[in-house]
């Protein structure tokens, strides 16, 4: 589904990621975990389609070059991306953004528009499923939300969007415990045999629950190491610069 | 042209009376201001005055304009309606048969008093305008519906000034709201407007004022909303610039008695080469009155929009608390904002804010949407749907409101490239 390969990229000058490979088929949970600053943000930043940076190297989605391609078109092939750091946007209704996105994807997908109404019935179910207040739809995105309000609701909008490919770039950091689990839940709910996930994460904990096909450890701008699940339970023990050395 | 001959081209000499005299003289000895004068820095002035040296009487009242045009050009806001067209009103066209007890609503003879004029656009507004849109409110008087004054402008073959007026008075304890429109057809000629509104709010008296200029393209439009508030008195006021090549809005609020409070809101959205200027001034003559500015521009194109914010603070006028806050959104580079917070405080025990900024669409913000699959063009309009959401936010009659975020987004999805 998603392949990647001999992927560098550079923001002013300095090289971030420095020929990475990796391949993520249908069906497969994938854990890129990594030390500070080697280049797990850029990573799900470079998929999603945010500017301002250098991109060399091949990244086909479905067989499609997709950096060629919009964030916008992007979205509509079935990828999303939970930012790390949701935006604030003071001003616009999460409600209508929602649903905004969604008939966008739709739009685009040649599929017919879901009415207001509908949307509602099931941006509701989704939001007791994540123990979400309905207050939440009226209010700005993400605008005055705590941390673990951000990520729930990033979680949310990758319900409802349904991706076929979707990016988790550190969606765990910040929650307490009881957050953690909802999220996990959600997104073990959308796991399909026909949809990936790249975790992305500091932290095993989230990987319990998820229990990842492969984790892959980013260093130096590369995958320098692979491997099964057991992997993120090594690194937790030893730290990254065993993994690195070997 | 001499400043005697632009006032016989625009306002020829008729039957003598002392007022007229006095506006005439003031006017040959000081003519029209300049840009050299800061409050009109930033207006294109030269393309006004430009104009009005060419510009002759508007065409006679054109048969054309029927009641669909006026709800097309300036909306229906449900309550009554009184309609000027080229300066004259137009009974035909209006809708008065709903007037409420206690409201007096038509054309009629104006004067300013007997002080001399702001300056040459306010004198010329007199001698050369005709009957004045006049809404008067007794006292103690509740108006449920708003009161909407058009003021239309009909091109003819030359270019033509028209010089509308508009009187609004307040009675003590009445509530009252009144919506003025500004609005053209574009055609063969430009047309130049130069508008007067005065605004008398009584104690205690609740008046909320929209103005909204929706002018043709091509138009050019210079007005003044002066405003004198009494003791308690509380006025909403929102300016609305999306129309005219050049257009100039200059509120002036003297809160002369003592309670008094104005919440003052103002949106401009120049795009193309249009040219918009705000010129705001509170006054505050009396202790312990409020006032807040809240104004925000969206430039787009080679468009340059402006606002000064002009606060003055009198000695003996303590307890003010006034703020003042001019956000700008700047589109493009071609786009160019100016923001001049201009704080005059002679006063003390008084509490004064201002804020200003000038900034372009966020990135992240935008990056954001498109993620979410919502396509750039669609993801600039929410976002500046967003921006100019807080001016218009709560402004009743509902029905403007609907009016203005539509208009605004129907310019958006334009910017929105």
């Amino acid at each position: 589904m998603l392949h990647i390969e001999r992927l560098t990229v550079t923001v002013e000058g300095k090289r971030i990621l420095d020929g990475l490979d990796l391949e993520i088929a249908a069906g497969e949970v994938h854990a890129v975990m990594g030390p500070n600053g080697a280049g797990k943000s850029t990573l799900s930043n470079v998929l999603a389609g945010r500017d301002g940076y250098e991109v060399a190297g091949a990244v086909t989605f479905d067989g499609e070059d997709l950096l060629a391609l919009t964030p916008e078109e992007r979205a509509a092939r079935g990828l999303f991306l939970a930012f790390q750091y949701p935006v604030e946007i003071p001003g616009v209704g999460n409600m209508y953004f929602l649903h905004t996105a969604v008939n966008a994807l739709r739009r685009q997908r040649g599929q017919a528009e879901v009415s207001a109404g509908a949307f509602l019935a099931l941006a509701k179910e989704h939001m007791a499923r994540l123990g979400m207040d309905p207050a939440f739809l009226s209010r700005s995105v993400n605008d005055g939300f705590s941390g673990g309000e951000k990520k729930r609701n990033e979680i949310l909008q990758m319900a409802l969007l349904e991706p076929r490919l979707a990016i988790l770039d550190e969606t765990d950091s910040g929650l307490d415990i009881d957050a953690l689990r909802v999220v996990a839940e959600g997104v073990e709910r959308l796991r399909r045999p026909d949809r990936a996930m790249l975790v992305i994460t500091h932290y095993p904990r989230l990987l319990e629950h998820l229990r990842p096909d492969r984790v892959h450890v980013l260093q130096h701008g590369r995958i320098v190491r692979s491997g099964g699940y057991e992997l993120a339970a090594e690194l937790e023990a030893h730290g990254y610069q065993p993994a690195a050395a070997s | 042209m001499s400043t005697g001959a632009l006032l016989e081209r625009l306002a020829p000499a008729g039957a003598a009376d002392a007022r007229a005299a006095r506006l005439r003289a003031w006017f040959v000895a000081h003519g029209l201001p300049t840009t050299r004068a800061e409050a009109w820095r930033y207006t294109a002035l030269d393309d006004v005055t430009a104009a009005l040296g060419r510009a002759g009487p508007p065409p006679p009242v054109e048969p054309e304009v029927t009641g669909a045009l006026v709800d097309e050009l300036a909306g229906d806001h449900g309550g009554p309606r009184l309609v000027f067209v080229n300066g004259r009103v137009r009974a035909d066209v209006s809708d008065l048969h709903a007037v409420p007890s206690g409201v007096w609503l038509g054309g009629r003879g104006w004067e300013d008093g007997d002080e001399d004029p702001p300056d040459g656009f306010a004198a010329l507004n007199e001698l050369a305008g005709t009957d004045a849109a006049t809404v008067l409110v007794g006292a103690g008087v509740r108006v449920d519906e708003p009161l909407h004054v058009v003021h239309l402008v009909v091109p003819g073959r030359a270019v033509a000034a028209v010089h509308p007026r508009t009187v609004v008075g307040v009675g003590d304890g009445s509530v009252v709201e009144v919506v003025e429109t500004y609005a053209g057809l574009a055609g063969e000629a430009i047309t130049v407007t130069n508008a007067s509104t005065r605004i008398l709010a009584g104690d205690s008296s609740h008046v909320t004022y929209h103005r909204v200029q929706v002018e043709a393209d091509d138009a050019l439009h210079v007005g003044a909303t002066r405003v004198e508030q009494a003791a308690g008195s509380h006025v909403r006021a929102t300016s609305v610039m999306t129309g005219a090549s050049v257009a100039r809005s200059a509120i002036e609020a003297r809160l002369s008695g003592a309670g008094a409070e104005i919440d003052l809101r103002g949106l401009y959205l120049p795009a193309g080469r249009q040219r918009h200027d705000n010129v705001v001034t509170v006054d505050h003559v009396a202790p312990h009155c409020r006032s807040t500015q809240l104004f925000k521009g969206v430039v787009d194109d080679h468009g340059r929009g402006s606002f000064t914010g002009h606060v003055i603070v009198r000695h003996g006028a303590a307890g003010t608390d006034a703020r003042q806050t001019n956000r700008n959104l700047v589109l493009c580079p071609t786009a160019q904002a100016d923001t001049r917070p201009w704080l005059a405080i002679l006063a003390d025990d008084v509490r004064c804010a201002h804020g200003a900024t000038v900034g372009r669409l966020d990135d992240e913000a935008l990056f954001y949407l498109r993620s979410r699959g919502i396509p750039l063009p669609e993801s600039r309009a929410l976002l500046v749907a967003a921006f100019v959401g807080e001016v218009l936010e709560g402004l009743s009659p509902a029905s403007l409101r609907e009016r203005l975020t539509a208009s605004c987004a129907a310019r958006m999805s334009r910017a929105g490239r």
